[in-house]
Order: C-alpha cells, then structure tokens, then sequence
C-alpha cells in the first residue's frame, strides 16, 4: 500500500478518537444484544449483517494502530493491518449500515455503531473509494453555493412553474405572493427540497397559517454527511446558515428530509435561529389555531412511519401523531414504542445510490415490510425523502397494497379554507 | 430533435423523487461518447438549477433548455 496513503488513514482515525469514540471502541464485550436491533440482521441473519461484526471492521485496526497490545502481539487481540483489502471490506461494512441506530437504544453500553462507521466512511474517502454518486451529489449542492446569482435565476423560473399549485391548494388574499423568497426578518426560512412536492404543499400550509415566510434558495438535503464527508457537510451546511443570517430570519424550518433536519439540528453548533422540523411547524400550527384540518373518512386506516433521523436521533416522535390525530380516526402504531420502530432501510445514502442498492435494501428491510402488513393500514405516512423512496420501493416489492404519503401533503389536502 | 441540435441519446427523467433526476443524468451522459448529445426531460423545476450545477462539477455542457409544457429538455454534450 501507499505509505502516503497509509498515513493519512491513520491520521483519519487518530482525528476522529474523542473520548466518547474511544469509549464505543474500548467497551463492547461482543454480548450480541444488538444483532437482533438491527434491521439487516433481522431480515437476513448472518453474522455480517451485525452492529457489532460492522464495528469490529474499524476495532481491529484501532487495536493495532492505536493500543499496546495490538501494536505488540496483534495475533491475540485480533488486530489487523491497513491494507489495500480495507477498502473492499469498509465497503461492505459502511454501505450495510444505515445510520438509524437501533442497536444503540439496545446495547447495553449505548454503542453507536453509527458513529462508528463514520470512521469507515472517511477511510474510504481517503482511499477515493467512496460511492461516486454520492460525492458527486455533495459537489452539485456545494457548486450550487458558490454561483448563487446564477442559480437564483433558475431557482425563480422554476417557482414561477408550480405557483398556480400552490394556490391551487390554498387562494391567496390580493397581493400576496404564493411562494416569497429574500424576505428579510422573516419568521421562517423554509429549506425544501430540489422537488416541486416538497415545496407546493408546505407553501400552502404556510399561507393557510398566515405565516411571515421565505423560501431558501438551496436545497436541505445533505449528501456530504451521506457520503460521511466533514469539510463537504459543513460547506452544505453553511450555504443555509449564511443564506439565514443575511436574511436575518428566526427559525429555519427543515422540510420533510431526515439527513437535513438531524444535521440541522443538532450538528451545527450555535446559531442564531431556531430550528424546527417541518412537522413541528405544523403541529404548532393546529395547536395554536392557525390551520384547520378536515379528518379522512372514519374507514381511512393509517399508520406511521418514523424517520430514524427524525424521530429516534431528532426527538420529534410526538407531533407527527398529534397532527394523524387531527386527520384520522383509524390511527394504528407500528411498534409499542415509537423509539424501536424499524428502519425503512435506506438510509445512510442508500437510496440515492438507488439501482447499485435495491436488491440489498429490499432483503435487508423485510422485517419493516412486515411491520407494514401487519398494521394492516390503507395509508403508510412518512415525513422523509429518503423513507418514502424506500418505504414505494418495498411497497412495490412485498406488494404491501399501501398508500405511501408525505405527512405535509396530507395537511395540505386536510387544510380547511 | 431541437433546432439545429441532433441527440444521440434520450432519457426520460420524469416524475423521479429527488436526486434521481441528477443521478439518471450523471449515468446517462456516460453512455454517449464524448461530443455527443444527450436529451434529458425532466418534469420537476428542481431540474433548473440542478442541472446547470451538474454540468458545472462534472465538466459538460448544456447547449440548450427547452420547456414543452410540463417537461423541461436538456441537450447536454458530454465534453470529457
Ligand atoms: S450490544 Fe453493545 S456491547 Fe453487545 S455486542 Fe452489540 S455493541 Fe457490543
Ligand atoms: S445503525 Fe442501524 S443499520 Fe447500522 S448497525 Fe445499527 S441497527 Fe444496523
């Protein structure tokens, strides 16, 4: 191997062993608790499909590279070499995980074999052996930062496109513009996605509440934190951050994308906003009296699909089903506890890397199929890009007879005039 | 066909969830030679600024956008 190469792996690794790290790599006592946590080992149980054989790809090399006895007799503590193999093995290991951390809730030391493989998806950064797609889908979102004049004009052209839907779903009073963008003190910075339903619906609901809003100009979505790219995040990231400080906005409210909202969220240091998931806009909304939801038919049965990255690792698990409370009768849960509710299985990028996963995504997300079925709902709601790909393509696969639907788009064909 | 520019290839990006459209393109562009023409109609307006950013990183060139009532077509020509 590279011995350039070699030492930049292992200044990656050295880079990212905080204590908590360390503490992740140091104490698991292999018990096997999380095996059965984890989606892909449930659906196909074999020993790779594992947390814990996942996280023992990055162990090995940590106790060779960085403990006493791994450096002196790696035989016994099963250590293992960086080689020209590693980057055919992290593969496997990385692109298997998901990021939901289910088995964190269920380790009895809450490893998170997530964080762990983030260890794994910077080695293979620095062994150019990344998805493709996957960085090149960061450097578009980055690209679209650095020439914002030139995007703006298409940006504007495109809503000009899907106005007339917006108003559609909601008539506006005599001058007000259906979809505001470079509002100044607004109280909300919209971020959508590079979609027209991610933006038609929310627009609507925004206007119904008689909010003071605008709509970024980016797109929320960040393949930097899929493709576990920190510098590319981060410039992701700021492209909002900078667009919401000139703009001198309150809140920034992430649309319906787990990724964006968790990085938002709780990745991005201080700011000086507010930031809110989509879903907790809407259920403040209905709270405060500022939308009116028509129910569904009381024969409408529907259930629940929580983001990983929304509900488990964001917290918002209560809103979503406040605001299904409001529009259906016939509400069935998933699991007893939202908390371990399964992964749709495909996260962590895996949907965008789209035809390259789907043989893996619909083999190792049986066990969420089978949750679906059993639910025996008309309508599967989801409040994730990523889920509600996944959440069609199993739905095809397993022939589930759901209806798969945004959350938001159903507040906004609810939305009482 | 579009004036005086003749695809070689066509794609049909419609109706695709985000960033399948981006994606599509990325491998479609890789099954023309290089200068030849590939012809990408989307649907969605999220397609208008993405793309531009798209050719921008992956070194090609959009010779021209059209808009046929709903559908937004791309002739892109692939330059490396
Ligand atoms: S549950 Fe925790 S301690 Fe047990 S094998 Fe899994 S990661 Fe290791
Ligand atoms: S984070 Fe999810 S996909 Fe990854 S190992 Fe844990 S349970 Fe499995």
């Amino acid at each position: 191997m590279d011995p350039k190469l070699h030492q930049e792996m292992l200044k990656a690794i050295s880079d990212k062993l905080t204590g908590v790290m360390q503490m992740y790599l140091d104490t698991c006592s292999r018990c096997g608790i999380c095996a059965s946590a984890c989606h892909v080992y449930a659906s196909v149980p074999e020993f790779e499909n594992t947390p814990v054989y996942r996280a023992e790809s990055i162990r090995k090399i940590y106790k060779k590279y960085f403990k006493l006895q791994g450096k002196l007799l790696p035989m016994i503590g099963e250590a293992v070499d960086i080689d020209d193999n590693t980057a055919d093995m992290l593969k496997k290991t990385a692109y298997s995980c998901t990021g939901c951390r289910r088995c964190m809730v269920y380790c009895p030391f809450g490893i998170d074999t997530q964080q762990i493989m983030s260890i794994a998806k910077l080695l293979l950064i620095k062994a150019e052996s990344e998805p493709e797609i996957l960085s090149m889908l960061a450097d578009v979102s980055i690209s679209k930062g650095d020439s914002l004049d030139s995007v703006k004009e298409n940006f504007l052209k495109g809503l000009k496109k899907i106005e007339a839907d917006v108003v559609e779903k909601w008539k506006l009073e005599a001058g007000k513009v259906a979809i505001p963008t470079e509002v100044e003190n607004a109280d909300i910075l919209y971020v959508a996605l590079a979609g027209a339903h991610s933006i038609v619906p929310a627009a609507a609901i925004f206007n119904a509440a008689g909010e003071n809003w605008t709509l970024s100009f980016f797109e929320a979505v960040n393949f930097g934190a899929f493709v576990g790219d920190p510098s590319k995040t981060k410039l992701i990231l700021d492209r909002i951050i900078n667009e919401a400080i000139r703009l001198k906005v309150k809140e920034v409210c992430i649309c319906e994308c787990g990724t964006a909202y968790r990085v938002m969220a709780q990745l991005s240091g201080d700011k000086p906003f507010k930031v809110s998931s989509i879903t907790q806009v809407h259920a403040r909304y209905i709270r405060e009296g500022r939308i009116k939801l028509k129910p569904l038919p009381a024969d409408v049965s529907v259930t629940y699909h929580d983001p990983c990255q929304i509900a488990r690792n964001g917290g918002v698990i209560d809103e979503p089903r406040y605001i299904i409370g409001q529009i259906a009768k016939d509400y069935r849960e998933m699991s007893p506890d939202p908390k371990t509710n399964w992964c749709c299985g495909g996260g962590g990028g895996l949907v965008a890397l789209g035809d390259e996963t789907i043989d893996f995504r619909m083999k190792s997300s049986k066990v969420k199929a089978d949750q679906v079925k059993k639910s025996r709902a008309k309508i599967l709601i989801t409040a994730c890009e990523n889920c509600h790909t996944q959440l069609d393509n199993l739905n095809e696969h397993y022939k589930l007879g759901v209806e798969v639907k945004f959350l938001s788009s159903m507040v906004a064909d609810a939305l009482i005039k | 066909m579009s004036d005086s520019i003749k695809e070689d290839k066509t794609i049909d990006l419609k109706g695709l969830p985000c960033p399948m459209p981006v994606v599509k393109v990325n491998k479609g562009i890789k099954q023309v030679d290089v200068g030849q023409v590939l012809k990408a109609i989307a649907s969605d307006p999220g397609a208008l600024t993405d793309f531009p950013a798209w050719a921008k990183t992956s070194g090609n060139e959009i010779l021209k956008t059209d808009q046929e009532g709903d559908d937004i077509i791309f002739y892109i020509k692939r330059l490396k």
